[in-house]
Formats: structure tokens, sequence, C-alpha cells
């Protein structure tokens, strides 16, 4: 299931195999599934979030194939990161200070890792496997650095419901 | 409050319904859960974490950084021993497993059980998951009610313990989102 909505906002198409959602009577089919989409309700800061993440299962895809990344793959994930970055940054401005310092952060992260993935299309043997690799853990970083803008958030929403 | 956790089930369907529980928790923003893997002990010892196939050494890496994970949350003793890399999970393409040696010594798993109370045994499955968790009641509530027992290290303190060590706690190599993997028999 692909939230229609979240691919107009980052500007991402469905990555075959990448689920979306939570499916929760459709057996599970071996990939990630990732957050909730009732985008009515959902901030942008939650869909930087599920871009994140969608970014770092499909660049853990592409390493996962068998016979390694393709051209098109990592073309496909440079966009991807470029658009999750545009996305958070995008978000910065709406966001508690709390908030920002960690997804200004995930900005960061988010542009190493286009740039990992833009040195992987120029090279070959050790060199790619070490850049799609910094890929990945960057990709990793800029998802836990959304999350824990996201925990910042929520955490400062509850305060101020026991206030 | 930052934290490491840990679900204990005794088996492994329960654990992905502990690891779907954790998420749902995520959704509904009683939690926020920056990071999940699942870790099963088969019946002779020995340690698998669920992963993607993927490149051989990032496998080891994987195997390796849960490893040490599991020996931090297991206490200082536990810490030293994954700090020391023997508590290291070798994971291999295709989910070829390890064993934590170290962590089987009688005396680490009685000081281990002393300090936290984690221990993995045989035939047991545990989540593990990376939380910000203002209360401790949704997880616990929840994975009582799933039949798992919960345990709980404050990121702090495992920080703590490996600080000597020149250590860190590996949380990059927990999921940051819900995977299950395919070869999961449903």
């Amino acid at each position: 299931m692909i939230c229609r909505d979240l691919e107009g906002f980052t500007g991402l198409v469905e990555i075959g195999g990448v689920t979306m959602g939570r499916v929760y009577n459709h057996t599970p089919t071996g990939e990630h599934v990732m957050g909730k989409m009732d985008t009515s309700i959902k901030d942008s800061l939650d869909h930087v979030r599920a871009a994140t993440q969608e970014l770092h299962g499909a660049i853990s895809d592409a390493v996962a194939k068998r016979g390694g990344a393709t051209k098109a793959d990592l073309e496909a994930l440079a966009q991807k990161a470029k658009a999750a970055a545009e996305s958070a940054k995008g978000s910065l401005s709406t966001q508690q200070d709390a908030v920002k310092k960690h997804l200004a952060d995930a900005v960061t992260k988010l542009e190493a890792t286009q740039q990992h993935i833009t040195e992987s299309l120029k090279s070959s043997g050790q060199t790619f496997q070490t850049s799609v690799q910094k890929a990945l853990a960057d990709a990793r970083a800029s998802a836990q650095k959304v999350s824990e803008a996201v925990a910042a958030k929520r955490s400062a929403a509850s305060q101020q419901t026991k206030k | 409050m930052h934290n490491y956790v840990a679900v204990v089930f005794d088996d492994t369907s329960k654990a992905y319904e502990g690891l779907h529980a954790l998420w749902q928790l995520d959704d509904a923003a009683e939690i926020t859960v920056h990071g999940t893997a699942v870790v099963h002990r088969d019946d002779l010892g020995n340690f698998q974490v669920d992963t993607k196939e993927t490149h051989p050494a990032l496998a080891t890496a994987v195997g390796v950084g849960v490893g040490a994970l599991l020996g931090a949350l297991a206490g200082p003793a536990g810490a030293a021993i994954g700090a020391s890399g023997g508590a290291a999970i070798g994971a291999a393409a295709g989910g070829a497993v390890g064993v934590a040696a170290d962590l089987d010594r009688a005396d680490t798993r009685d000081q281990a059980a002393g300090e936290t109370g984690f221990v993995l045994d045989a035939g047991q499955s545990a989540v593990i998951a990376d939380v910000s968790e203002d209360w401790t009641s949704p997880i616990d509530t929840k994975m009582r009610s799933l039949g798992g027992t919960v345990y709980r290290r404050a990121k702090g303190d495992m920080e703590d313990d490996v600080w000597f060590d020149d250590y860190y706690i590996p949380s990059s190599y927990l999921y940051p989102y819900e995977y299950i993997p395919s070869s999961y028999p449903w």
C-alpha cells in the first residue's frame, strides 16, 4: 500500500518491494513496513520521518540485491536522498527549537548520503562498496535524527498537556 | 527518557507480535521507536539476528553490533564482554550464525542476571529496541499482555558502562522501521 499523499509530498515514486503503511490483515512479505499513513493527521515531520525511513530501506534493499546495486538504483537513490533532504529543510522553519537541532543534523546526514551515492556512481570495486556502505550508514543516521526530532516534539507536547 | 529495551518471549511468533506492537505504540505517539531488531537463540544456544541478506562484511557488522548491544543490555559485565568483542554475534549473509560464547559463561550469566535480569535462554527470542518514552507503562503493559518480559536500561547508563572501554552503543544496526524477514514462516 503506497500513500499517494506522501508521494506527492516527497516527489518520490514507489520502489518495487517497498511496502508503506501498516496492513494488519496482510501476510508480511519480508519487506519493511513503515509509518501508518493517515496523512490527514500527520504533520511535515512525520512525512520527513517516513521519507528517511524509506530512503534507508531503499538503500538497504539495493545493497542486499544479489549482484549489488545497479546504476539505475543509485540514480534513483540519489534523487530520493535529495528529495528527503529538501523535505527536511522545508520542515525546519516550522519546528520548535528542541526539534530543530535534531532535524538540522538529519539534513546534514541526508546531504552526506546524497554525496556518497553520487561518489558511488563514479567509482568501482572497493571504493564503490565503501561509498555505498557510507551512504547506508548516513541514511540510517538521518532516520535516527528525525526520530529523535519526533521524540523531542512528542515529549514537548506531552509536557504541555501536563501543565 | 531514552532507553534500550529488550523484550524476551518464549516463542518466535510472539516476538514478532511484540515487534509489531512496539511500532503500533509509536504510531499512537505513546513512545518513539528509533530502531528495532529481533534476535533468536536456538535450542543449541546459537544466536541469530534477523536481517536482510546483504553484503557479508555488512552482515557481520550487524551481528557484531547487535551482539555488543545485547551485552550492554545485560549490564556492566555484559558490556565489558561486548566491548572486547566476546559477545559478538557473527551474522553472515543469509542469516548464518555464530555464538556469543563468553556471554554463556556461567559467571557472566549470573552477573548479568544479577545486574539487569536480562539473559536470553536457549529457545527464546527477543525484540531489542531503542526507544524514547515518557512513561514505561505503555511498553510494559502491552508486552506483558503478549507474554513478554521487559528489560530496560537507560541509554546513559549503557554509555557509562562502555565509556572506559572506548566503545560505543551500536544502535545504528537496528532497523529504523518495522522489518520482518521474508524467511519468517507466517
